[in-house]
């Protein structure tokens, strides 16, 4: 019933829109775009006739693996390409204005006022030396937005041929200040009481969550007092009289609390380091959105991000973009990530655009095998289909190939890794309290299963997987492989449990020795241990080639000339060298696009199939979960919050953190025809 | 999941669904569009491309340098000089120390291009000759320098705690003294040896610094990288990591460390000579007939000009080849 309810308003807001987008025109126009990039003497075609429009309010994803060109394209419409970058055929007009052949100066009127940017990473993309707050009003200031709108428009009087002084069409501009704010909210109380309204606390409850200073207009204000009753003169003069246009400080919490960060006023002050990865991200939306463009680009603005708060962030940002009717070019390399947001995708492959339409549709009826490449590798997408196969009655183990095992095995069969209440503490520097990064967690992985540990970044997870490899002490508790105590194993027993327990890493562009070539890289294990001579251990890495589909042409290449996917899949080989019992699997698949994410897990379902191989899966992601794992032990602050198997979690989760985590699986409202 | 399985179910129960499924009418512009195959045929997922040769880090800084002018000059001119260190009679048949007071500040001429110095020396064979002690001084420093230093830096890297703390230190003392002036103390001691060793040695005592302090940053960069862990998970021992990973990617500083610090200690071998703390007079080098000619400057720049000309060339060869080795393996150019 609720999704019917919420397809309606879907589609009455669009079709809205869709009348105010066709009256206005495309906001961008970009057509035929051709841009080259020169490499030691060749020339490299980054874009080919790539054509998209943008209309007013409206988002737009675009959508493709690395490489394909979708950043490229955003970045020429900014005026941005990197290095050798250059536009060399085809169209960009912003607002029938064309960008192509700008010159510089020109380009700088139009970057920041009329096209924001949020950048993919913000751990780099903040000034460490800066507070937050100047880096906002750096923004202001680039863009002449730095005075109120009265001293603007006198400015744009007494010059009036100035094009530097942007005025803006918007409704009226004048912010609430701190100093009028307790003023404005005595005024609105003895208003209301004046007239009897009714549930003036509730009402003035509201209020204080909408009048955000800095933020909310006098326009705001007045609506917001006729809304609760008062007559449109009386509102307008208490409007007038008490929101009197703020001050620098102001505007910059204003446009921080926008952006979703609490206690905005005293945020500003601070320094990026002093934020997390999600707080300095909604720091770049405020910069981004500072001077109110008409076209913001998120470029994989939450790529970097965990899934919970990149959906909260999304969320924010999309609520903040439609109030502002700011439209949106969002760059992206999940499917269902972009079909949850954008109206309209346009599909990116080797620098063209191989499809492009309204989203639900080109999700629903994908045509370019490249598309239906991409519909069926996003993982957030595999999972619904799953629940929707299983809601259809639908035999859903077809679609969950590893579950090979019926119920009944899985019973029955033994425990190769067993964990009891493993502590781990650090000690943090300069204080005296003990940081507890593990807090009592148990568990097992019974053996040709999967268990997969899910959490947020510093739930612990990584740290319990080091601790079962025996890569870090355990503070208390126990670990037993095949029933024997991990603390006890030193030096033959140990090398004989590191033969049976091998790790795949989150960063394929770390575990692997730049200096080894590949064959060196595979063999390693295998000279570690003794095993075999010269001749049986070539034939050995060839065989492990061909078991993770890498040509054998590899073995003399070295790690720097493979793809993170690539690397991946040889650092699974090498993990495979030893015929172990069990893989523990540290992020594996969370730094790569979601094609080859798709195709390492179905390598790792298909070497379980093959070996009875058991995997300790850590991942932040519960849509590859779905794909992969038997059980979930579900991990927050160091605590093991929930532990049962795949179908149960999803199905029926207990707790509220695990439904915050499978609320925030992008994606998962999307219809995609199978109901 | 196969893609058979994929695209029957979806497309088997899209058509049932199509009717309740609600789609705006495109605005213009964003019509559907489906590129034709032709355009963009579909290669392999995550294939490997087979067309570019491999390479390792050490062929991609061998083909950069090549490209490099820089390189292949002072290359040309250091293996030149190296050349002439090791087999210096076939450039002369005069013998340097053969001297005749007769021929004292006599002019160039055939057979001795350069002239005679005070003494009646030929200064051609004298600076041939001198290419020895000279460049042998400078590559033994260096190879000393770099394997004690590059001990201490890596040990005090690798193992950290107080070995590092302790290592440190001694290395701080050592940075405090500067290296003249510890080589002319020190060598005051020596004046009667006439071996070249004193002279490596007391560089060395005083030039390792530097090479343990960068030995040491690198190995404690690399050490932390993810492969050490990996490796450690494979079951390799903290010592065979440390040779098998942690030094092969800490060499690319250590390197242009060494070729860069070359020419310094040619250079200062011909400073302490220069000073009579050196080398005696019975060994020829460059720095002893410069201090000798120093006198002549007003009167006969060519016995100065000589020995310092081959000194300034050798330097500079050496200088802009670690320049060159630097650009090549600087790690921030590199395609990670």
């Amino acid at each position: 019933m609720r999704a019917s309810q919420e397809k309606n308003m879907q589609a009455a807001s669009q079709t809205n829109a869709q009348a105010k987008a066709q009256s206005e025109g495309p906001i961008l126009e970009v057509k035929d775009l051709q841009v080259d990039f020169k490499a030691d003497g060749h020339t490299v075609h980054a874009v080919r006739d790539s054509s998209f429009n943008v209309y007013p309010g409206q988002w737009v994803a675009i959508v493709g693996e690395s490489g394909s060109g979708k950043s490229t394209s955003a970045m020429s419409v900014l005026g941005l390409l990197p290095g050798t970058g250059k536009v060399v055929g085809g169209s960009m007009k912003l607002h029938g204005r064309e960008l192509v052949g700008l010159s510089a100066s020109d380009y700088e009127q139009v970057r920041g006022s009329q096209i924001g940017l949020v950048p993919q990473d913000p751990m780099s993309n903040l000034n460490p030396v800066l507070r937050i707050g100047t880096q906002v009003k750096e923004a202001l200031e680039a863009n002449h937005m730095d005075v109120a709108r009265e001293k603007r428009s006198q400015l744009a009087k007494q010059i009036a041929s100035a094009e530097t002084v942007t005025l803006k069409n918007s409704d009226d501009e004048l912010f609430i200040s701190a100093k009028d704010l307790p003023g404005l909210f005595a005024a609105a109380k003895s208003a209301l009481e004046e007239i009897h309204a009714k549930n003036i606390d509730r009402t003035m409850e509201a209020f204080k969550a909408e009048w955000d200073v800095g933020s909310q207009t006098r326009w705001g204000v007045a609506k917001g007092l006729i809304k609760a009753g008062l007559d449109d003169e009386k509102a307008w003069s208490i409007a007038k009289q008490h929101v009197t246009g703020s001050d620098m400080n102001d505007r910059i919490a204003g446009l921080l609390s926008e952006a979703g960060l609490p206690d905005a006023a005293t945020r500003a002050r601070q320094y990026p380091h002093e934020f997390s990865g999600g707080m300095r991200q909604r720091a770049l939306i405020a910069v981004g959105l500072a001077s109110r463009p008409d076209l913001l680009i998120a470029d994989e603005p939450t790529s970097a991000l965990d899934v919970t708060v990149q959906k909260k962030i999304l969320d924010h940002l999309h609520g903040l973009t439609d109030s502002l009717g700011t439209a949106v070019l969002f760059i992206t390399h999940d499917l269902g990530l972009a079909a949850e947001r954008a109206q309209h995708i346009v599909v990116m492959y080797k620098g063209r655009v191989v499809e492009s339409g309204p989203s639900l549709e080109v999700l629903q009826h994908p045509q370019h095998p490249y598309t239906r490449r991409l519909v069926n590798a996003a993982p957030s997408l595999a999972s619904q289909r799953i629940i929707s196969a299983k809601e259809h009655g639908q035999d859903a183990s077809k679609l969950m190939e590893h579950h090979t095992k019926g119920e009944g095995d899985l019973e029955r069969s033994e425990h190769v890794i067993t964990v009891e209440h493993l502590t781990k503490e650090f000690k943090l520097p300069r204080k005296k309290e003990m940081f507890k990064a593990v807090d009592d967690v148990s568990f097992s992985v019974k053996r040709g299963t999967t268990l997969a540990i899910v959490g947020e970044s510093g739930s612990g997870k990584s740290t319990v997987a080091n601790m079962v490899l025996h890569l870090l002490e355990p503070s208390s508790g126990r670990i037993y492989y095949e029933g024997k105590d991990l603390s006890g194993f030193n030096g033959q027993s140990l090398l004989d449990f590191r033969r049976h327990v091998q790790p795949v890493f989150q960063n394929p562009y770390g575990s692997l020795d730049p200096m080894y070539s590949i064959y060196r890289s595979i063999e390693e294990p295998l000279r570690i241990h003794g095993i075999g001579d010269r001749k049986s251990r070539e034939q050995r890495v060839r065989e492990l080639l061909d078991m993770v589909e890498m040509p054998e042409s590899v073995m003399g290449r070295y790690p720097n000339e493979l793809s993170g996917g690539q690397r991946q899949r040889i650092a699974i080989a090498r993990a495979m060298a030893l015929n172990p019992d069990v893989i523990i699997c540290d992020e594996a698949v969370s730094a790569l696009d979601v094609l080859v994410q798709d195709q390492v897990l179905r390598l790792l379902n298909d070497l379980q199939a093959e070996r009875g191989l058991s995997y300790l899966f850590i991942t932040h992601d519960l849509a590859v979960v779905r794909q992969i794992a038997d059980e979930v032990v579900v991990m927050q602050h160091g605590r093991l919050v929930e532990h049962a198997t795949t179908d149960e979690v999803f199905d029926h989760p207990k707790q509220q953190y695990t439904r915050d985590l499978l609320e925030a699986i992008p994606g998962g409202h999307l219809q995609l025809g199978l109901d | 999941m196969t893609d058979m399985t994929m695209n029957e179910s979806l497309n088997g129960s899209m058509t049932e669904s199509n009717a309740e499924v609600f789609f705006p009418d495109p605005l213009p512009g964003q019509e559907r569009f489906v590129a034709p195959l032709d355009d963009t045929p579909l290669a392999d997922v995550d294939s490997v491309n087979d067309e570019v040769p491999a390479t390792s880090m050490w062929a991609d800084a061998w083909k950069k340098l090549r490209r490099n002018p820089l390189f292949i000059i002072s290359a040309v001119l250091a293996i030149f000089v190296i050349l002439v260190a090791l087999f210096p009679f076939l450039f002369t048949k005069q013998d340097p120390m053969a001297c005749n007071l007769d021929n004292s500040l006599g002019a160039g001429t055939s057979g001795h291009p350069f002239g005679y110095d005070l003494q009646g020396c030929d200064v051609y064979s004298r600076v041939v000759y001198g290419t020895r002690t000279s460049v042998s001084i400078g590559i033994l420093t260096t190879l000393l320098v770099t394997v004690f230093g590059g001990l201490i830096g890596a040990v005090a890297g690798f193992f950290g705690g107080w070995v590092d703390a302790i290592l440190s230190r001694v290395t701080d003392i050592f940075f405090a003294i500067p290296m003249l002036l510890g080589a002319i103390v020190l060598l005051q001691m020596f004046r009667t040896s006439g071996s070249i060793w004193k002279i490596v040695f007391t560089l060395t005592l005083f030039g390792w610094v530097q090479m343990a302090r960068i030995t040491r940053s690198a190995v404690m960069e690399a050490k932390n990288l993810e492969f050490n862990t990996a490796s450690t998970a494979l079951g390799s021992s903290p010592v065979r990591n440390l040779f098998n990973h942690i030094l092969p990617n800490s060499l690319a500083p250590i390197i242009v460390m060494a070729t860069m610090s070359l020419g310094n200690y040619i250079v200062s071998e011909a400073t302490l000579s220069f000073l009579g703390i050196g080398l005696p007079t019975s060994l020829v080098s460059w720095g002893g007939d410069i201090s000798t000619a120093q006198s002549l400057l007003t009167t006969n720049p060519s016995v100065l000009f000589y020995p310092s000309a081959a000194l300034a060339i050798t330097v500079l060869a050496f200088i802009m080849m670690g320049d060159a080795v630097k650009d090549a393996l600087d790690p921030k150019s590199k395609t990670v």
